[in-house]
């Protein structure tokens, strides 16, 4: 079920109820395991047998990955846990795309083929918990943690409800640990985690569908050339439409998981301040980042063997990203630019770091530190640029106008789609028409303005500290209001966009 | 201390929010509003389920708004003594509905196709646009939809404020009155009580709207600058043939199950009226149409007791007409064989 529907807020009254009350912790977590199968099961009721039989292999063959001895042993247990869930996860995700590609590649080899087209319903959030699955096995595997023992806590792990279909994606280390004993919120946990509950749903029922998604919708569906302002709006629109629909979504999350007592992990922090990639990456969807990282692009060998091999780590560990989210080229288009910005800028610090006589920079790429593109203060023709918050800004604008233009691939339907937006962008579409209303350019102005200024000023701080230092009336108001947007914004239907991934 | 400080915070916020609420729906209460409902794709789901029922027991109504507004339904189901299911779509064809029904093996029901010939014979996209996201919505509907649907309809009964297309945050803004580029097309806002929408999904013309000449003449005035606006020409030809061709399939699939089909033109006046008579001459499509589908039409013109009223925006029927109408409706269908039982009406 959706955060942002009534069926929602009676089904977390109910969820709260029982777990505060008197029971035991395990008849406590089992109310837990039941509401994350139901929460599940109102999409799509036979799917929660996804859910179950993900559990089922990767508890008992994490289990024995830990305890088996023998190499051979150890790498048929890991085979059979990743054709378990990759395999779900191809079948469901990827079928229609490797078929769509087959067919292609038939084709150009003169071969007539044309299969029935299969008609399968794509499981909701099944990339989200089949990488949180398949870490927990890769971690047996490494031998990072002790196999979990508790069937009924590691289901939970599995199905906890709050970031079941669209994290954050969560490791063994950071939930299993914290149903091991009771858990129940202070009041001051319960009340920040309800004040996290509305904020994500002001991202994303007012911020996301009423403000946002129409412009965008609108310019990413025209069917011609348009206006360079327009084209721009539509895309920026998007952009605050993609963040704060799944911002508010892991927000939601995190609040939720606050009431019942539990901690979830950071999955944004302020992006669209990023100054550079490997920043932007820090920042945004940052548990898919850094399972990537760690999963991934260390497991390739990382920056450890040579330059090449670091930049071509790099775009493979981009571009399963890219396929992660959806099973389509323009995904891999997308995922293939940020891998390019990302290789283009370690190069760009290298270089300076080779010509200041510094040691090869040593940290993964996708673990760099804020301040990845270095320039000399000599190099800077303005005066106004030798100042650091001025450089970081101009740093910021740029990497922001560069990740709106991946935006372009991850929205477009197709390619002929995505290029017309580009042209449009790039001025090479004169004759493009005007679209959007008056109206429509204000809010996307507005919104846009909004949220370089709120992430550009948050950047090196969180919600939690800007709460502990403001005055309760402050909060309050500010808590209010967003309640009365959120009422006059009324009933949004719009699923949240990464369900789909 | 931080316990305290975040109870006040959410004891603030939801006085905050509280206040506004009652305020904001007393407002619109006191401006006139009464709660309705939203004429959305999850009301259109509930009425779609209740197609499945035996012919004598009900009539499905597929079209555009005409037919929402024309068909008076506590009219119709006390005088045929059946149930009326109202699927028909506000600026929408019925070609995807008929479809949908054709294509659903388990309706064996009886279709009334309401036509309006700028809908039914446009190549326009956007006037499939509403059918598909209904059709696609029904069929995908989740158990969780449905609850929260349920609930929905449960608070939009109860509060004015709950309707989207009136009230909601992007409703108000698009109402500011702001000038627009050349060449850019924004859907002009239907002045705010034109209408009401019942549980059932009939639509009637608010007695606020109805009593207020400048509201009228918006509403004129919205449908002069659409139709003025129309970038498509109506369809002819090998595109109209193929339209026609589609209609008779989905028809032939209806009746081959059982069911029956019968399409009905319902009044427009004024300018709308001359305006659709010259655009889509009856000969061309209307006869056209009922000649392809081997089907039978009732159009208001051949009745005299229905050829002459005036709809108050030269579209719809005022709410007092609608009932007029749909008693001589129910009147020429009877005749026309249309019930197992008698209407009352037909009752010396």
């Amino acid at each position: 079920m959706l955060f942002n529907s009534y069926v929602f807020m009676a089904f977390l009254g109910i969820a709260l109820a029982f777990h505060y009350l008197p029971v035991s912790w395990k008849a406590k977590k089992a109310n837990l395991l039941l509401a994350g199968y139901l929460f599940y099961a109102v999409w799509n009721p036979p799917f929660v047998l996804l859910l179950w039989l993900s559990t089922l292999v990767d508890f008992f063959v994490g289990k024995q990955l830990y305890h088996a001895e023998g190499q051979a042993k150890r790498k048929a247990l890991l085979l059979t846990s990743l054709a378990a869930n990759l395999g779900m996860l191809a079948f469901f995700k990827y079928g229609g795309f490797l078929l769509d590609n087959f067919i292609l590649l038939a084709s150009a080899l003169g071969i007539d083929f044309h299969p029935a087209k299969p008609d399968i319903i794509l499981p909701v959030g099944i990339s989200f918990y089949t990488f949180q699955t398949l870490s927990y096995t890769l971690d047996m595997y490494r031998r990072k943690h002790a196999p979990e023992r508790s069937l009924l806590d590691f289901s939970l792990f599995v199905s906890f409800f709050p970031q079941l279909v669209a994290g954050p994606i969560v490791r063994t280390g950071e939930l299993l640990p914290q149903f091991k004993s009771p858990r129940q919120a202070t009041a001051a946990q319960f009340m920040h985690g309800l004040m996290l509950l509305s904020l994500g749903l002001f991202m994303k029922v007012v911020l996301a569908d009423s403000l946002l998604s129409g412009p965008a919708d609108m310019v990413f569906g025209a069917q011609m050339p348009l206006n360079i302002v327009d084209a721009w709006l539509g895309v920026l629109a998007f952009s605050g439409q993609i963040f704060f629909d799944f911002a508010g979504y892991t927000t939601c999350a995190i609040g939720v998981a606050a009431m019942l007592g539990f901690s979830l992990p950071d999955n944004f922090r302020y992006p669209y301040a990023a100054a550079g990639f490997s920043d932007f990456w820090r920042r945004w969807h940052i548990t898919l980042s850094t399972w990537l990282r760690d999963y991934l692009y260390i497991p390739l060998g990382g920056n450890r063997a040579g330059k090449v091999r670091t930049y071509i780590n790099l775009m493979i560990t981009m571009l399963v990203g890219g396929l992660w989210h959806g099973a389509s080229w323009t995904f891999v288009a997308w995922g293939a630019l940020h891998g390019l910005y990302l290789s283009v800028e370690k190069w760009i610090v290298s270089r300076q770091d080779s010509r200041a006589g510094l040691p090869a920079e040593a940290e993964p790429a996708m673990a760099l530190a804020g301040q990845a593109v270095i320039v000399e203060k000599s190099a800077l023709p303005l005066p106004i640029l030798r100042s650091p918050k001025a450089r970081t800004l101009l740093l910021v604008l740029l990497t922001f106008f560069l990740v709106n233009v991946t935006w372009v691939f991850f929205r477009a339907a197709d390619f002929t789609t995505a290029w017309r937006l580009l042209s449009s962008m790039f001025g090479m579409a004169p004759e493009g028409a005007a679209l959007l209303p008056t109206i429509d350019m204000i809010k996307v102005s507005v919104v846009t303005m909004g949220l370089l200024a709120t992430h550009f000023l948050m950047r090196n701080t969180a919600v939690s500290a800007l709460v502990q230092k403001s005055k309760w009336w402050a909060v309050g108001i500010a808590w209010g209001l967003m309640l009365v947007a959120i009422i006059i914004s009324q009933k949004s239907s719009g699923s949240f966009i990464y369900f789909q991934f | 201390m931080e316990t305290t400080k975040m109870a006040r915070a959410a004891l603030l916020s939801l006085a905050i929010a509280t206040v506004f609420l009652l305020g904001w729906e007393g407002f619109w209460r006191s401006q006139g509003f009464i709660p309705t409902y939203n004429d959305d794709k999850a009301l259109w789901a509930v009425k779609r389920k209740e197609v499945y029922q035996p012919p004598g027991s009900a009539t499905v109504f597929i079209g555009s708004s005409r037919i929402k507004f024309n068909l008076d339904i506590p009219t119709w189901e006390k005088l045929s003594g059946e149930q009326a299911v109202q699927l028909a779509l506000v600026g929408t064809s019925p070609i995807l509905t008929l479809q949908d029904l054709a294509e659903d093996e388990k309706f064996a029901g009886k279709l009334v196709i309401d036509v309006t010939e700028p809908l039914f014979f446009s190549p326009n996209p956007a006037f499939h646009q509403s059918a598909q996201e209904a059709v696609g919505y029904y069929k995908k509907q989740t158990p969780s939809e449905k609850a929260s649907s349920a609930i929905s309809l449960a608070l939009e009964s109860k509060l004015a404020f709950l309707e989207e297309r009136r009230f909601s945050l992007n409703t108000l803004l698009n109402d500011i009155p702001l000038p627009n580029r050349p060449g850019v097309f924004q859907f002009p806002a239907f002045p705010k009580g034109f209408e009401w929408t019942t549980a059932d999904r009939q639509t009637y013309m608010s007695e606020m709207f109805l009593s207020d000449s400048s509201d009228l003449k918006r509403q004129t005035d919205i449908w002069t600058s659409l139709i003025m606006n129309s970038p498509a020409a109506p369809i002819s030809g090998e595109e109209l043939e193929r339209v026609l061709a589609g209609v008779k399939n989905s028809v032939d699939k209806i009746r081959s199950r059982g069911g029956k089909v019968i399409f009905v033109r319902t009044p427009s006046s004024g300018p709308m009226e001359a305006g659709e008579h010259k655009a889509f001459p009856r000969s061309q499509y209307w006869n056209r149409l009922l000649e392809m589908a081997d089907a039978a039409g009732i159009h208001y013109k051949d009745y005299p007791e229905t050829a002459n009223y005036v709809c108050p925006e030269w579209s719809h029927l005022s709410p007092a007409d609608a009932i007029d109408y749909t008693t001589h409706l129910v009147k020429q269908l009877g005749e026309k064989g249309w019930f197992a039982m008698k209407p009352n009406i037909l009752n010396p």
